[in-house]
């Protein structure tokens, strides 16, 4: 598609269009994220896996006996699973800290915070369309979407609001911080903060592994790159933005190649 | 399997804290808190006919332990010799276990943060030696063995001579440290120092009752969800996304 033909909203396209937006590859992630999300993944699938042995108490308990015996035989002994989830716990912690450290004026700017975080009326009317789509009960074409959609979006705001809960409580717990009484709440907080964000993480793995439409996003995660007619039919906004600034950025080079008009300048590279 | 159990002969007991003592140097207890308890219960009586009577409170290793059970991590266990341990590399601190104690015998130690309290000196009796309460003792009025061997001082004090436990009406929960005394003494005792109801903390019930089934509900309710999208993906077919 030429960047002087960017529409407003999706159109129809040609079949030839979208055969080369099939192979054109769009950058979505750094490796840098890329590494985190499955280091993340990684602890949630054996802090999980741990946590859920270490409530024994049949008050308490949401597993059945014989899988506490499995996962505390699987390491020898319960305090050694406890110490394998805390360390894993404290780990988790450190890598988020130094990311956060690093990634916060990128990640907290004004402007990524609109786009990328900040629900707009396209992704409330989203989430109806979509929910319908997926029951079979709407043909409504999806309201375009920016780089994360409206789920994707929810699911971050439920992280954003739990992980912390979870960081200060596992802390709270492994280092017994200031009083019993603390300690017995924060044991009951730290479930909770797990229960919610397992409720959205089951539509999130759902969502990424299973679900048919989504499965450029899934292999992203992996290549950091989606094809550019997944971007233009589930993130819409995202590539208009895209095509926008490689416009912009062709009618600057297009200016300053102007005087010597003879073929094309040596550096040609997409605009990001 | 034994079944150990401690008798206290409160005829011969002085309430002299040796015990007490004892304990506290042969496990470090930290100042302030104790595994034993020695009290001495108010007169009762009219003059001249007083009575009073010493008791040594510790940590009576019930047949059927209330602290077991609200231990979220599992950290306290009763051990198949019927001792009541505490796990020291699973505790938390939480203090679920203490509140559940109808004898107070637990305290949280403020050494490691993590809940204390007498375990009939399972590496010395792992030995063979006796607790430290029971050698020291300078009355000899605390006697250590095992119920289940009918030639131990311990079997003879309890099913010959009479040695009870301090329970009461509500609260029998098998305590296996018997005392010795004065049927008067004894009802004194029972009466001064009388077990208390296992209570729950707050955020025990809370945990239990609100927050359990509330995050149970919610993830199967997402997973129903997920089951509908799921069956529905598979009855419309799956449709490339070029379509």
């Amino acid at each position: 598609m030429k960047t002087s033909e960017i529409p407003l909203t999706p159109v129809p396209l040609t079949s030839e269009l979208a055969e080369a937006m099939l192979q054109r590859q769009i950058k979505k992630h750094h490796v840098a994220i890329m590494l985190l999300h499955w280091f993340n993944a990684f602890v949630w699938l054996f802090e999980l896996l741990t946590g859920l042995a270490l409530i024994t108490s049949p008050l308490f308990r949401v597993v059945p006996e014989w899988y506490v015996s499995i996962v505390e035989g699987a390491f020898g002994s319960r305090a050694n699973m406890l110490q394998f989830h805390i360390a894993l716990g404290v780990a988790w912690i450190v890598v988020f800290l130094v990311y956060g450290v690093f990634g916060v004026r990128t990640y907290l700017s004004q402007e990524v915070l609109k786009k990328e975080v900040a629900l707009d009326h396209d992704d409330f009317r989203w989430l109806v369309v979509r929910t319908l789509r997926i029951l079979g009960r709407s043909d409504e074409p999806l309201p375009p979407q920016g780089i994360y959609n409206a789920g994707q979006k929810l699911f971050a705001f439920v992280i954003y609001a739990m992980i912390p809960v979870v960081m200060l409580t596992g802390v709270v717990m492994a280092f017994r911080l200031f009083s019993p009484a603390i300690v017995g709440w924060a044991v009951v907080l730290h479930f909770a903060a797990v229960g919610v964000v397992v409720s959205g993480l089951m539509v999130h793995v759902y969502m990424g592994a299973v679900f048919p439409e989504e499965k450029p996003a899934f292999f992203s995660m992996i290549t950091g790159n989606v094809h550019e007619l997944f971007a233009y039919s589930h993130h819409f906004k995202w590539w208009r933005e895209m095509k926008l600034e490689e416009r912009e950025w062709d009618e600057q080079h297009d200016a300053a190649a102007a005087p010597p008009p003879e073929g094309p300048p040596e550096s040609v590279g997409p605009p990001r | 399997m034994a079944r150990y159990a401690m008798v206290t002969d409160l005829r011969k007991c002085v309430a002299c804290h040796a015990c007490t003592a004892a304990c506290n140097v042969a496990w470090g207890v930290p100042p302030g808190h104790a595994r034993t308890h020695v009290h001495v219960t108010p007169l009762a009586g009219t003059f001249p006919n007083l009575s009073s009577s010493p008791y040594v409170a510790q940590c009576n290793h019930c047949e059927h332990p209330p602290c077991v059970e609200p231990c979220p991590s599992g950290a306290t266990f009763q051990g198949e010799d019927g001792v009541v341990r505490v796990d020291k590399g699973v505790c938390i601190g939480c203090g679920y276990c203490v509140t559940a104690c109808p004898y107070e015998a637990r305290f949280i130690s403020p050494a490691d943060r993590k809940v204390d309290k007498c375990d009939f000196c399972t590496p010395r009796i792992a030995r063979g030696e006796l607790p430290a309460c029971v050698t020291t003792c300078t009355a000899n009025a605390k006697h250590f063995g095992d119920l289940e061997d009918p030639t131990s001082e311990v079997y003879r004090m309890v099913f010959a001579e009479g040695a009870r436990r301090i329970e009461s009406g509500t609260i029998a929960v098998g305590p296996n440290v018997y005392y010795l005394g004065k049927p008067e003494h004894l009802d004194l005792v029972a009466a001064s120092f009388p077990p208390r109801p296992p209570r729950l903390l707050a955020a025990g019930k809370t945990w239990r009752s609100l927050v359990k089934p509330l995050v149970v509900a919610a993830v199967a309710a997402t997973f129903l969800g997920q089951s509908v999208a799921f069956f529905s993906q598979l009855w419309n077919g799956e449709k490339d996304f070029e379509d």
